[in-house]
């Protein structure tokens, strides 16, 4: 690998192929970052042709630093997803521009295979996985043509050959990836990036911050129920309850507020009593999830006024209790102290915000009617619910309301909760998760961080405190049914009103099905494997009582045997097949080798003959006869009956006994 | 200490017919730095999918494991069953460099490419093979001393298809390049022509000295036709001329003035090479060794090749 000099197309090759892997993070990258990277990738471009725009050492120096910095600028601590993947892309930068030798290419290549690992921590659809195979593809065709002594003549041949490679590695990644031992849990806690979007439960809401809201199919936790199951719409598992907010951040205290007894005046509870256990993975957070309303409880935890659970110390490991819950309730009288929280507004309310209250209490004040305005207004206004809503500035509550219109379930709870504070209604913000998938193969339910929920609460004068869920108004079906929908781009609507039945709507309505259909198995079987689902199959396959570290050795011994499968597959390539014609003759050479008469390597078929026919005339004619067929089957003109006469040939031979 | 480290290690020999076959007890395979690096990754890859929980971080994770595993393979056939031969090595003089030509075969209705040659560490030729090609790849090394100069043991590597392993063989060819003495700067040629009279005698063979006249044979130049005796009427004669002996040359060991071997020999190489330029009859004697008066390219080589090989034990 030695000081080979590099030249364009390879170095253009990797400069393509690197921007390409890049180019997904960019919309969830800095943009500072990104211009970073591909301002010095289009230099390394531009240098190709007039490479006196390469900067010297000194400056190279200059731009690392810069690099740094502009890193640093926007991760403080560079610990975390976020901040790695922007020092990744920086680092892919610089190396670009300082390649002048094949090692640098080496290292930019495994870089970019490095960066394709960290594109799946922010999105896992099967459109990204298939660019990003392509991008395999080709960041493994440079290593490639970098490993040969002199360029392709046919830029292709370095891809089909990776194509090939790869095709072969396909079957050890299954098997690894079936049989490599899976955890419950991550390996490490880092809540550097909890507060920059990963959907889960924080103590904190800030809305309008998060432009990216990324799902996680980390499982939140698992529930089995036992004789009843309530509905997938009455599923609200209730967890951080948000008084106070600033008009950006919502806050909530983990020390119980309000009165001390949680069971106000008039609390009454209706309805069948729900039992459940719920198993959940560790948060670092005192939260502990039940369904709406809590009864019983562990008695570990605490139920707060408003009717959070608390455990005694931080969840850190994986968890398992019993709670019932109530699916009627009348939560009673409010405190003076609670009602003046529940009205608290921050200093940024607009005046547009004001009049839409006045508005609506204009038409009718009563506090069922304003709620019933508020979510109309949801309703019939523009309003997208999206995943990635654009960044919000000061006041994002009106910035939502009247401008962007986009936003996930945070936006429309927080914005409702302050459109009822304004109309003097006691109004909280509630988040938890909603929903739950039942996984067929274990009767039981799981939640997983995806469906990270918020809404809000008003408190009705007789009914106490009421559970309404702005975000159903825009987006029902986020509610009614499991959440299955992949956002299609940034910004991009998530269009669940399909009531026009025209014939194009029809196909794209079948399109949609059929999408959701692999976007379904796509995650049944590739993202959401896991170690349950890794034990069903163990069990379909009868590998069951393999467990642990037994897994991993049965990985490594199945990986060796398919290596060995491969390897047995290019030792066929290997040895070629000599042509039959041929091989009849070496049989009848051998025949005469053991005889003593050994064909020299010049000797061709007639002189042989001749040579041996001179030392033994007895062989004459059998001779004669084999080697005359044998140079008419081999030299001759293809006739009919070739495989007639080699049959012929393979029969003198036999008798054939010197 | 390395060296005989090295020797230690098995290597190919080349059959009688000077072809090494790269069998497969013959081949080391080893990650490159790259192949290490790559590890790392791998293993730095795999720790933040499994911290994340990330199934398709495992799956890019486990299919560049599986890469690296296949492209092990693929560089390990990339190297067996290679046939390296021995093609020529022109003879140079001492303080030249030596061109060892080394056949690369490749028998296989595949590709080979990025085959590499190196005798130390640097590598001396790299070439792609096409199928059931060979090439031609020259090595150079420097010849020091008259004699015989070894090829030595060469390494035959590659690292293709993705360069994360290396595989390498030593081979030994038994190739030898023929090294003369490094001719002296310049010489009055030492030995005196000689001029004793030649009992078998030179008729007609020189041009200086007019013989005599014989009769035409076809054949005879024009030049040398007796024009005028064919004017009178004596028929087609040809003018004969002799006297070359002058230009018979000696080259003795004995007349050259006492000196050390290796300085006698280098005399007597710029004399060779002297003499055969001006197209001069010569022959060589040296101490237990004479070759007999002659002309041309081939005389000279064999002249060379004595005094490459004098008193040089065999591989020395």
């Amino acid at each position: 690998m030695g000081a080979k000099r590099l030249d364009r197309g390879i170095l253009l090759s990797t400069i393509i192929m690197v921007s390409l892997a890049v180019a997904p993070h960019v919309t969830h990258v800095n943009p500072w970052i990104s211009a970073f990277y591909f301002v010095l990738a289009g230099l390394r471009l531009l240098a190709l042709w007039r490479p006196r725009v390469l900067p010297g050492r000194f400056v190279l120096l200059l731009l690392t630093a810069a690099g740094l910095a502009n890193v640093i600028a926007h991760h403080r601590l560079l610990i975390g997803r976020n901040a790695g993947v922007a020092l990744l892309v920086s680092m892919l930068g610089l190396k670009l521009l300082e390649s002048r030798g094949p090692r640098d290419l080496f290292v930019s290549v495994f870089l970019g295979y490095f960066l394709i690992v960290t594109q799946f921590l922010y999105s896992q659809s099967i459109g990204l996985a298939a660019y990003l195979a392509v991008i395999v593809v080709g960041l493994t065709a440079i290593l490639v043509e970098l490993s040969k002594a002199r360029p392709s003549a046919n830029p292709l041949w370095p891809l089909r050959r990776a194509g090939a490679l790869l095709a072969q590695a396909v079957p050890l990644m299954l098997v690894l990836f079936v049989l490599f031992p899976r955890l419950s849990g991550p390996l490490w806690n880092l809540d550097m990036d909890s507060s920059s979007g990963v959907t889960g439960l924080t103590d904190r809401l800030s809305v309008g911050s998060v432009s990216n809201l990324s799902q996680s199919r980390a499982v939140a936790f698992r529930v089995e129920f036992g004789s009843h199951v309530p509905d997938y719409i009455q599923r609200y598992w209730r967890g951080p309850v948000f008084w106070t907010t600033d008009g950006k951040n919502w806050s909530a205290a983990a020390e119980p507020v309000g009165s001390k007894n949680p069971m106000s005046p008039g609390f009454s509870a209706s309805g069948d009593e729900i039992a459940y256990t719920v198993t959940l993975e560790p948060t670092g957070q005192r939260w502990i999830f039940a369904l709406d309303l809590p009864s019983r409880t562990p008695v570990w935890s605490n139920l707060t006024p408003d009717f959070q659970l608390l455990a005694a110390t931080p969840v850190n490991q994986e968890i398992r209790y019993r709670a019932t819950s109530y699916p009627e309730y009348n939560t009673g009288a409010l405190s003076e102290d609670d009602r003046h929280r529940a009205l608290q507004l921050p200093d940024n309310i607009s005046p547009r915000m004001t009049a839409l209250v006045k508005h609506w209490q204009g038409s009718d004040a009563r506090a069922t009617a304003v709620v019933g305005q508020a979510l109309d207004y949801f309703r019939s206004k523009p309003f997208v619910y999206t995943l990635q809503p654009p960044v919000l500035g000061d006041n994002p509550t009106d910035e939502f309301l009247f401008e962007t219109r986009r936003g996930f379930c945070e936006h429309y709870a927080t914005s409702f909760t302050l459109l009822m504070r304004l109309a003097g209604i006691p109004t909280r913000v509630v988040a938890g998760y909603q929903g739950g998938e039942h996984n067929p193969h274990g009767d039981y339910y799981i939640v997983r961080q995806s469906d990270a929920h918020a809404w809000s609460e008003v408190w009705l004068q007789n009914r106490g405190w009421v559970r309404v869920d702005p975000t159903s108004a825009v987006a029902p079906e986020r509610i009614e049914r499991p959440f299955g929908v992949q956002d299609s781009g940034p910004g991009a609507p998530i269009s669940f009103e399909l009531r026009d039945p025209g014939i194009i709507r029809d196909l794209f309505r079948q399109a949609g099905f059929a999408t959701d259909a692999l976007n379904m198995a796509w995650r049944r079987w590739v993202l959401d494997y896991d170690n349950e689902r890794q034990g069903y199959l163990l069990e379909l396959l009868g590998l069951d009582f393999v467990r642990d570290y037994a897994l991993g050795v049965t990985a490594v011994l199945i990986s060796g045997f398919m290596l060995l499968l491969v390897a047995a597959g290019l030792w066929g390539k290997t040895h070629t097949k000599a042509d039959p014609v041929e091989r009849q003759y070496r049989r009848f050479c051998h025949r005469l080798a053991r005889r003593g008469l050994r064909r020299r390597s010049y000797e061709g078929p007639r002189d042989f003959a001749d040579r041996v026919v001179g030392n033994h005339p007895d062989l004459k004619p059998a001779v004669k006869q084999i080697v005359e067929l044998y140079i008419s089957l081999r030299y001759g003109p293809p006739t009919d009956r070739y495989r007639r006469n080699i049959q012929t040939l393979r029969n003198r031979i036999s008798r054939f006994r010197p | 200490m390395k060296r005989k480290l090295i020797n230690l290690l098995r290597f190919t020999q080349a059959d009688r017919q000077g072809v090494a076959t790269l069998a497969h007890r013959h081949i080391y395979i080893l990650p490159t730095r790259y192949g290490v690096f790559f590890g790392v990754l791998l293993a730095t890859m795999l720790l933040g999918s499994m911290n994340y929980a990330n199934n398709l971080g495992f799956m890019t994770t486990f299919l560049l494991a599986g890469l690296g595993l296949v492209a092990m393979l693929h560089t390990y056939r990339n190297q067996i069953g290679l046939k390296i031969a021995r093609g020529r090595a022109e003879a140079v003089f001492a303080g030249q460099a030596a061109s060892f030509e080394v056949q690369i075969k490749n028998l296989r209705k595949g590709p080979r490419p990025g085959i590499q040659v190196q005798t130390g560490k640097t590598v001396l030729a790299a070439t792609d093979l096409e199928p059931q090609q060979t090439q031609v790849v020259r090595l150079g090394k420097p010849a020091e001393k008259r004699g015989e100069l070894p090829l030595g043991r060469i390494v035959v590597s590659t690292y293709f298809p993705l360069g994360l392993f290396r595989t390498w063989s030593y081979v030994e060819l038994d190739f030898h390049c023929l090294v003369y003495p490094a001719p002296a700067p310049e010489v009055e040629i030492p030995t005196a022509p000689s001029y004793a009279s030649s009992h078998s005698g030179d008729k007609g063979v020189g041009t200086d000295d007019f013989q005599g006249l014989r009769q035409y044979r076809p054949g005879d130049s024009p030049r040398h036709i007796d024009w005028k005796a064919l004017a009178r009427e004596r028929g087609l004669l040809t003018r004969q001329f002799g006297g070359d002996r002058a230009d018979q040359l000696w080259l003795d060991w004995s007349a050259l003035p006492d000196q050390d071997v290796e300085t006698r020999l280098s005399l007597l190489c710029r004399c060779v090479l002297t003499v055969s330029e001006r197209q001069q009859t010569y022959g060589m004697r040296l101490p237990g060794l004479e070759i007999p008066l002659g002309r041309g390219a081939a005389h000279q080589g064999r002249c060379l090749e004595a005094l490459a090989r004098f008193e040089v034990r065999h591989g020395g």
